[in-house]
């Protein structure tokens, strides 16, 4: 059944294969820095140097940093700053470690978004970028005096790195901004979409806008079901031309509902199936089976109309009202 | 727990009054059908209006005995179905196909009516 082919919850996902970032992809913005492998051997001889001036270069940063205000609140206690420090160090030493592959990747990628959820700005992550930049030039420069061709080069690479780290940061912060966007859109769609509207004695409309998912399938019907009982409705015109798309998942869907109506003694006129998705739905051998479906909800109201035994007829142009143009 | 079976003119009202055994369901349906060949009935109607729950032995059964009353030509209705049973039937795939179905005892009462005289007409078609 449906529910047994649910998807992979991202937990189990890396937030680089989240974000589509594979080797492929890592290779090309590699390309793209012109990051080679002699940029990887000057980073590894660099090594000995940053772990002496990591420190250093930490204790400026973060004294510069809390000269700021507004940084100040991300580091309410000293256990905290400590902490944050550390991992700071952590964070440049593995610059100049090697192995810039996929788990580089990840864990880049892992602490752009920690930092995108406790809501540090960009601009405090790249101002960050840019003074260790500063700093670690005026060590290497420092260290390497006599030869300045091979400190350019060697400065040049750890600014290639930190650009594929920035680019990975920023990649993560657009991306969960994109997510966050799209559930809240989901949400509001999903509380606008699924209204009962009673529109004559007896009959219910349904009209649903958006995906059908599993589980807002589930809440459709429940919520269908309930306003069967309440309204005593005895027939339901169900309108699905704001769904996008109809799938085999959302035709199962809509039978089920169909069914548990028939079983509450309504019956069901699905309408809103345009010839697109008539299309589809031949074309992927979707069957309705025994539902009654219309073009439109004219035809839709119209039908279910006929179904309860009404007959609705335009009075003259006299616009005369007064008597019951029902039967 | 027995079902009592009520005579209602030509129909006969099988109102249960709580959860079934299989048991009870199957000596339901013998006095059901014996009932309906006593009394002559021409409609029936079952009411589930109290179980919370029915599984797919109940769901047979029932419909089995709407089988068995068509051929004896009678009608049956099941009436009272609650929403959240009728959810989980559906997900379990209890459809009680060709077994006709209704909000509650009044609007039961009101189909089989309708039924009947479609037959006196001679349109035996639903």
């Amino acid at each position: 059944m449906s529910q047994s082919r649910m998807q992979l919850p991202e937990k189990f996902l890396t937030v680089a294969e989240m974000m589509n970032i594979g080797d492929q992809e890592l290779a090309r913005r590699k390309e793209f820095l012109e990051f080679r492998p002699e940029d990887e051997e000057r980073l590894h001889k660099l090594a000995p140097l940053s772990e002496s001036y990591a420190e250093a270069v930490i204790e400026a940063f973060y004294t510069h940093l809390l000269k700021f205000e507004e940084m100040k609140v991300f580091f309410p206690d000293n256990a905290t700053l400590e902490r944050v420090k550390a991992k700071q160090k952590q964070y440049f030493i593995r610059l100049t470690k090697g192995n810039y592959n996929l788990d580089y990747v990840e864990e880049r990628l892992k602490i752009g978004t920690i930092h995108e959820q406790i809501d540090l700005p960009v601009k405090s992550y790249l101002g960050m970028y840019c003074f260790y930049l500063r700093e670690a030039w005026k060590h290497i420069f420092e260290a390497g005096k006599k030869e300045p061709d091979e400190v350019m080069d060697t400065f040049f690479s750890l600014m290639k790195l930190v650009f594929l780290d920035i680019s990975l940061t920023i990649d993560t912060y657009i991306d969960s901004r994109e997510r966050t966007i799209k559930s809240l859109q989901q949400e509001a769609i999903r509380e606008l979409s699924t209204p009962v509207l009673p529109f004559r004695e007896g009959m219910l409309l349904l009209p649903i806008i958006g995906q059908i998912d599993s589980q807002r399938a589930r809440q459709l019907t429940e919520h269908l079901l309930e306003s069967i009982r309440i309204n005593r409705a005895k027939v339901i015109v169900i309108d699905i031309t704001g769904v996008a798309t109809v799938d085999s998942r959302v035709a199962n869907h809509l039978v089920q509902t169909v069914e548990a109506a028939r079983l509450m003694g309504a019956e069901v006129v699905i309408s809103g199936i345009s010839p697109e998705i008539a299309l589809t739905m031949v074309t992927l051998g979707i069957d309705l089976g025994p539902v009654h479906t219309v073009g439109d909800l004219q035809d839709g109201i119209e039908h279910a109309e006929q179904l309860l035994g009404y007959r609705v007829k335009k009075f003259a142009e006299t616009g005369k009202t007064d008597k019951g143009d029902r039967v | 727990m027995k079902v009592p079976i009520l005579k209602q003119g030509n129909f006969l009202i099988a109102s249960i009054q709580g959860a079934l055994t299989d048991t009870d369901l199957t000596s339901l349906q013998e006095n059901l059908v014996c009932s309906v060949r006593d009394n002559r009935s021409k409609g029936v109607i079952i009411d589930v209006t109290v179980l919370d729950v029915m599984d797919s032995f109940a769901a047979r059964t029932l419909r089995s005995i709407s089988i068995m009353t068509r051929l004896m030509g009678a009608n049956l209705v099941i009436v009272g179905i609650q929403p959240d049973v009728a959810f989980t039937m559906v997900q379990l795939g209890l459809k009680l196909d060709g077994t006709m179905t209704s909000l509650d005892l009044e609007d039961g009462i009101a189909m089989l009516k309708a039924a009947d005289q479609n037959q006196e007409r001679g349109d035996y078609g639903r």
